[in-house]
């Protein structure tokens, strides 16, 4: 066990001061509020500076197109642009699908697309959910069917975040209707270039989107791994998106929330404990009120709760924790926590407002909060995986 | 809004070489010793004093006492690693209580000197009162039915009192019983005064509370086990009941509270011996965490085992008695809400 404070050398403080300019630089007020108005999560200006450093792919040898930064380095780097509320899905999906791409794709494709991932000029999305499959991914319907040296595809893709500023979806497609539901299955790198894509508002204020592939012609070269095998190119990404993956080499670092998703519930009590300690008109502290003090209390240790979770029950306990506690924290400050942000007399800004929605989403993101409830049970209690369950999608 | 804390720190959960080796001889331990007709066996009383005598025999109440005092200086992160196993078999022995008596009587100094040998070495048993004594009120003390000393605040005073005391049939059949910490049954020694006791006691009174958390979590993983096995062979409708959501994610949510439980009182004893005096909401959450998580895991285990979980002949019970049993001897674990705020927030302002 260790929790001791990390004993920074001066590459690395002088590293975190240069990350702090950085965000300084690239992630104005104008940044922040082009995300809050678009929901896009992502900023070409940004995206595209963070790869001229080679912070696309932090820890890459410089010729590679990364920074060589060491593992520290690199955690300082994310923990910075986190909490400076840089707008990342993009980046966050791309390199999470890159190590398919790396295992999986043709030589052609990986000398085109690795270089310009690393500058940040090509960006991957998620292709897996339809309109009639969410969880079970397995159960895509989208065709891809041979024609010569080419695919034609042919479906619709649902959730796909990111569309808009990406190149590439890591898509999932059907290539044998007869063969058993895992089976069947064959993954692309498909170029967005030709596809129509329609956007979608979410309560949570991101935009994500519906895309149509119509008769959509692709190389071969863009296929990832062997045909009908696509389940086991998926289950790289998946067991990452799943929490589910090796835990990366290096010490672990303490992140508030323990898991991007508890982000929000350390927000929430951050703004919360921040209004408590304000004296309203008459000089009183909310703080002072016992019923204040144990709910603030209460959300504290839901907090350090999630902070210390990891894995498959990190990514549930952070969803369901930002949740709870982002409801709480927002009823807790009465009635001007319902002002939007930019309204005068918004409690800490509508932050409180915007995190009780926006939580909502990340016990669906990514496979909801159910399914990995399943994966647990399944995995690490031993019990029988049910009859109307689906397979759980970690093999 | 920057909500990075001002300090990076590393969060490695994960035991070393010999806190593995500690964990794994204590676990053999109480598996190989205490099988469940022991703890029936020891009921109502909560206490085997075979198994007792066999802990005092390897040193186990002297693990944490410092080695200058006679003991192994072990700290609070190897003493959790030993009350989590002793709680997963519902060990009936008062080692927590000596545990922290012990450590409190070392940190006296040569008032307790003599008091701490004979703690050590078995011929005196000495307990802790978790609440400060009032004159004329008898209090339940923690192993008090099996003790013949009480280490108590009692006004400015941090007094040893000898005696015995009266025990009460009680939830969970533990040795809880009722003494007159005025010292008029017994003899009475005053071991610290003013300040300096308030602290002495306040400071074990955590640290029993740290390591009945361990013996929770130890708790509430055995009752979850006991469950799942039953949702893993009893059918119903056809199919094993562990395949229906309601009971498996039931088993899940107890589960990720068990194993988070687990995690907090790792890092609470981490920071109580590596930056003491720092961080006063840890341990107060650990505890708090590990008693709500092991009321949780019996709840659930009992309602998983059906109709034969509401029997005596279920082990079932045992485990969910003694979640309250632990607990409750120190006042509703909800109290710790205040300590939290306290501690991160600071003391309420009085108008």
């Amino acid at each position: 066990m260790d929790f001791s404070t990390v004993d920074l050398s001066p590459e690395d403080k002088a590293f975190t001061e240069e990350v702090r300019e950085f965000c300084d630089r690239h992630i104005t007020e104008e940044v922040l509020d082009e995300e809050r108005r678009t929901g896009n999560g992502f900023n070409l200006g940004l995206h595209l500076a963070l790869g001229e450093r080679g912070w696309i792919l932090p820890t890459w040898p410089v010729e590679d197109g990364g920074a060589g930064l060491s593992y520290l380095q690199a955690r300082i780097l994310d923990r910075e642009l986190r909490d400076r509320e840089a707008p990342m899905i993009s980046f966050g999906t791309t390199t999470m699908i890159l190590p398919a791409v790396l295992q999986w794709g043709a030589d052609e494709l990986k000398a085109d697309v690795v270089p310009k991932v690393a500058s940040g000029h090509a960006r991957f999305c998620l292709g897996y959910s339809e309109p009639d499959s969410g969880s079970d991914i397995a159960a895509a319907k989208t065709r891809a069917v041979r024609d010569g040296d080419e695919w034609v595809i042919d479906g619709q893709k649902m959730w796909t975040t990111g569309a808009q500023n990406c190149q590439y979806t890591f898509l999932i497609t059907r290539t044998n209707p007869d063969a058993s539901k895992h089976k069947g299955l064959t993954m692309f790198l498909c170029p967005l270039d030709d596809v129509e894509i329609q956007a979608v508002s979410t309560l949570g204020g991101e935009r994500t989107n519906m895309v149509f592939y119509d008769g959509i012609r692709l190389a071969d070269r863009y296929r990832l791994g062997p045909v009908d095998q696509g389940w086991m190119v998926l289950l790289g990404p998946l067991n990452q998106e799943h929490a589910m993956g090796e835990v990366q080499a290096g010490v672990p670092l303490e992140v508030a929330g323990g898991h991007s998703y508890g982000h929000a519930a350390a927000l929430a009590v951050e703004a919360a404990a921040e209004w408590a300690a304000t004296p309203d008109a008459d000089g009183r502290r909310p703080i002072d009120d016992p019923v204040v003090r144990q709910r603030l209390a209460r959300a504290a240790l839901q907090l350090e709760i999630a902070t210390c979770s990891e894995g498959p029950i990190g990514r549930i306990v952070t969803s369901e924790t930002s949740i709870a506690v982002s409801e709480d924290m927002l009823g807790l400050v009465g009635p001007a926590g319902l002002l939007a942000h930019g309204e005068p007399g918004a409690v800490a800004d509508g932050i409180l407002e915007y995190l009780h929605r926006f939580a909502q989403g990340t016990a669906t993101y990514g496979g909801t909060t159910d399914i990995h409830r399943n994966i647990i049970a399944e995995r690490f209690l031993g019990l029988p995986r049910g009859g109307v369950a689906p397979k759980s999608p970690v093999g | 809004m920057p909500t990075a804390p001002a300090t990076l720190r590393y969060a490695d959960h994960r035991l070393d070489e010999a806190q593995e080796a500690l964990a794994d001889v204590f676990s053999t331990f109480f598996e190989r010793e205490c099988p469940v007709e022991r703890v029936r066996a020891a009921e109502p009383g909560g206490f085997d004093a075979a198994l007792w005598g066999q802990l005092v025999d390897m040193a186990a109440p002297a693990m944490g006492v410092p080695e200058e005092a006679g003991g192994d200086g072990a700290g609070l992160a190897d003493l959790v690693l030993v009350t989590e196993p002793l709680g997963r078999r519902l060990a009936p022995v008062p080692l927590v209580e000596v545990s922290a008596a012990a450590r409190l009587l070392a940190r006296c100094g040569p008032p307790a000197t003599d008091t701490l040998a004979a703690a050590l070495d078995g011929r005196h048993l000495v307990t802790l009162a978790l609440h400060p004594g009032r004159p004329g009120q008898p209090q339940l003390v923690p192993a008090g039915a099996v003790a013949d000393a009480v280490v108590a605040l009692v006004g400015d005073e941090l007094v040893l009192v000898t005696g015995t005391g009266r025990p009460a049939a009680n939830h969970g059949d533990t040795p809880i019983a009722w003494w007159d910490l005025d010292g008029t049954a017994g003899s009475r020694t005053v071991l610290a005064t003013g300040d300096e006791a308030r602290r002495l006691v306040a400071g074990a009174v955590s640290e029993w509370k740290l390591l009945t958390a361990a013996a929770l979590v130890g708790l509430a993983d055995q009752a979850t086990r006991i469950a799942i096995e039953h949702a893993r062979t009893r059918t119903a409708f056809g199919a094993p009941i562990g395949t229906f959501q309601a009971v498996s994610h039931a088993l899940v949510d107890v589960h990720m509270d068990t194993e988070t439980a687990r995690r907090l009182v790792r890092k609470a004893a981490w920071f109580a011996d590596r930056e003491p005096g720092t961080d006063g909401h840890r341990i107060p959450m650990a505890y708090l965490h590990a008693a709500e998580t092991a009321m949780r895991a019996g709840t659930v285990g009992v309602h998983v085992l059906g109709g034969m979980g509401f029997t005596l002949e279920a082990d079932e019970q045992l485990y969910f008695r003694r979640a309250k049993g632990w607990t409750l001897v120190a006042g509703d674990p909800r109290a710790e809400l205040a300590a939290i705020a306290d501690a991160l927030y600071g003391p309420p302002t009085t108008r």
